[in-house]
């Protein structure tokens, strides 16, 4: 199944109309397959509602100015329940409106995850890649680091370094970008090294290409799939940990911020107000799902043959 | 013979890998700046700094205060806890119990749970109770454990009173003797009833929460070997011989597709000991995570550099150990590698 997809050195040398036609059409059947799972169907419209509702925050709520980032205030109606108007899904304590709060944090969360993703994606795949081409005693240095990297459980890990960086929201992104960098590290020099191996790499270097010039046209494009199924479960898995460390009170206060509003939300909880934590926590919960699931999808399409492994 | 070179092989990486740890845990620890705050007070003049600073040899280059620390954490020393207001190494012991406590009973809900709900489904495949077993476990990968944790809180302690949060009612607890520091066990020991019973109330709900994510984990890992097994040529002999289906179930297939779980069950360790931080915020364990945590809010050095160093190598030892298991039990992985 795989080697169907994966376009030859020759196809992407000479990009003519006809290759270029063939590829087209390989991406549309990757497509259709994702789309025969329902369950990854189920993902995928929850990850486009979550977009949409970051995407349109300002126009579903009005922004709280000068900062919509911040949680709007209203002491007046602190303590409300879900239903009173103005408060669809209540207030805190501190009089948070926890729909403002629930939208908003899909934006928080979408800059989160897009941020780390492309920070880690990039970092991982420059030192796996150098890892894997240049091989050697480089090689060894940078998986024994790698090695040491995942020796440290994820969450303690970046629960550590966002403490010594100290609590604010740009922090835990750093954080976050330190500890999930790793995956991807592995995963490309695992790739390089597949596909260093292979015929038309061969043919490449006997025609006289460059090690640069092999890496650009073949080792990098074939190396995307298991990269895009990572960054894709990773959209979610970073807002859990994000959530978490905010939780935990390692953002600024009173932002905008899933994992920061159920903090806010405890505090009322034993006097039985059950709704500011329970909204935001279960929008955690279904970014999280719905990224999973697409990214399980995507993986049984093009990378049938690595099973789950969590 | 290939198996101990394997091992040999792992046990040699083992101390790298807990250098390199301690390397990054000392260096992060740095780059949030020199730890002398916690021993001045604003009466020293600045001859009074520098002797402090000398004292705990913060005035060396930072390569040199590594290895003072080191040599601290193996005399250990292993600092002063800001956070406990007393020595890092005199208040660990406690915390270490209640939070394996947690963790153990976590992973026994885990193990037990995972392992049933996997057969049930695994034998019942794309039949209704099979997908219901699939979207628990489904979920359980991302789950937010403290949104999970909330969950229970609201329904079993705030709606329906059923189970309480904490780690014991401290007149029950104060009056036994803790030998072990695990409740339950100290209970026993004293035999005392009421207190057991106390000890085993009070973890019910932190251990189900903590338990759940591994729990999915567990549960998925054990329905595909299952499922797996089921379509080995053995299974088909056995049923051919005139066993019982259930028979073949439990005594051929499920102990074979036992065996990837077994490693699957290993990960999970990892998994519940991260989980405790915010079982225990929730819950109000009085455990090492919940130390941790304020450790990190009040910038609690010490504290957070042993937390991290202890958790990462227990980490390690349980995946070695988890490793060489599973080499014994599947040789391809020693062969393939």
């Amino acid at each position: 199944m795989k080697q169907d997809f994966q376009t030859s050195a020759v196809a992407i040398e000479d990009l003519n109309d006809s290759a270029f036609k063939v590829r087209l059409r390989r991406n549309f059947e990757i497509i259709q397959n994702v789309l025969e799972n329902p369950t990854t169907v189920i993902g995928l419209v929850i990850v486009i509602l979550m977009l949409l509702m970051a995407l349109f925050a300002p126009i579903i709520t009005e922004p709280n100015m000068p900062d919509p980032y911040q949680m709007p205030r209203d002491w007046q109606a602190a303590r409300s329940a879900p239903l009173t108007p103005g408060h669809v899904l209540g207030t805190t304590n501190r009089g948070g409106d926890v729909f403002y709060g629930v939208v908003w944090g899909a934006r928080t969360s979408l800059k989160l995850s897009l941020i780390v993703v492309s920070l880690t994606v990039v970092v991982g795949v420059i030192i796996g890649s150098v890892a894997g081409i240049v091989g050697g005693k480089v090689d060894e240095i940078l998986m024994r680091v790698v090695d040491v990297f995942l020796s440290i459980p994820e969450l303690i890990f970046a629960l550590a370094i966002a403490a010594i960086l100290g609590p604010s929201f740009t922090n835990i992104i750093l954080a976050l970008v330190v500890v999930f960098w790793v995956k991807y590290a592995r995963i490309m020099r695992a790739q390089v090294i597949r596909i260093k191996q292979r015929d038309y790499v061969d043919a490449a270097r006997v025609m006289g290409d460059s090690k640069m010039q092999i890496y650009l046209k073949d080792i990098l494009p074939n190396s995307f799939s298991p990269v895009m199924v990572q960054a894709t479960l990773d959209m979610g898995n970073i807002v859990l940990v994000g959530a978490t460390l905010s939780f935990i009170g390692l953002s600024e206060a009173g932002i905008a911020e899933w994992g920061v509003l159920v903090s806010e939300g405890q505090a009322g909880i034993s006097a039985g107000r059950w709704w500011a934590s329970t909204f935001p926590g279960l929008m955690v919960f279904l970014w999280a799902l719905a990224f999973n699931l697409v990214g399980d999808g995507l993986r049984d399409v093009l990378d049938p043959r690595t099973e789950t492994k969590r | 013979m290939q198996i101990k070179d394997y091992i040999i092989r792992r046990l040699l990486v083992l101390p790298i890998l807990i250098i390199g740890t301690s390397i990054i845990v000392f260096a992060l620890t740095r780059i949030g700046g020199s730890p002398i705050g916690i021993y001045l007070s604003h009466e020293m003049n600045p001859a009074e700094v520098q002797e402090m600073k000398e004292r705990f040899h913060l005035d060396k280059p930072v390569p040199i205060q590594y290895f003072y620390w080191i040599k601290g954490v193996s005399q250990g020393d292993l600092g002063w806890s800001g956070v406990a207001s007393a020595p890092v190494v005199d208040v660990f012991p406690k915390k270490f119990a209640a939070t394996m406590e947690l963790a153990i009973a976590a992973g026994i809900v885990a193990v037990s749970l995972g392992i049933a709900l996997g057969t049930f489904a695994g034998a019942r495949r794309n039949k209704l109770a099979d997908h219901i077993i699939r979207v628990v476990s489904v979920s359980g990968a991302s789950m937010p454990l403290f949104w999970f944790a909330i969950l229970l809180l609201i329904i079993f302690w705030v709606w329906l009173g059923w189970f309480p949060i904490g780690r014991s009612d401290p007149n029950l607890f104060e009056a036994i003797p803790h030998p072990t520091g695990f409740y339950t066990i100290d209970a026993l020991l004293a035999g005392n009833f009421a207190a057991f019973r106390d000890a085993v109330w009070h973890l019910i709900m932190p251990a189900v929460a903590l338990g759940y994510g591994a729990t999915a984990i567990i549960a998925r890992m054990m329905r595909s070997s299952l499922i797996e097994e089921l379509q080995e040529d053995y299974v088909d002999a056995a049923k051919a011989k005139g066993l019982a289906e259930r028979v073949v179930l439990k005594k051929h297939a499920r102990r074979n597709a036992l065996i990837p779980t077994v490693t699957v069950i290993g990960l999970t360790f990892g998994f519940l000991l991260q989980g405790t931080v915010v079982a225990e915020i929730i819950f109000r364990w009085p455990g090492l995570g919940r130390w941790m945590a304020s450790a990190v809010l009040r910038g609690d050095q010490a504290t957070i550099m042993t937390y991290v160093m202890f958790t990462s190598i227990l980490f390690l030892i349980v995946n070695l150990v988890v490793d060489i298991i599973y080499a014994n039990l599947d040789r391809r992985v020693v062969l393939g590698e």
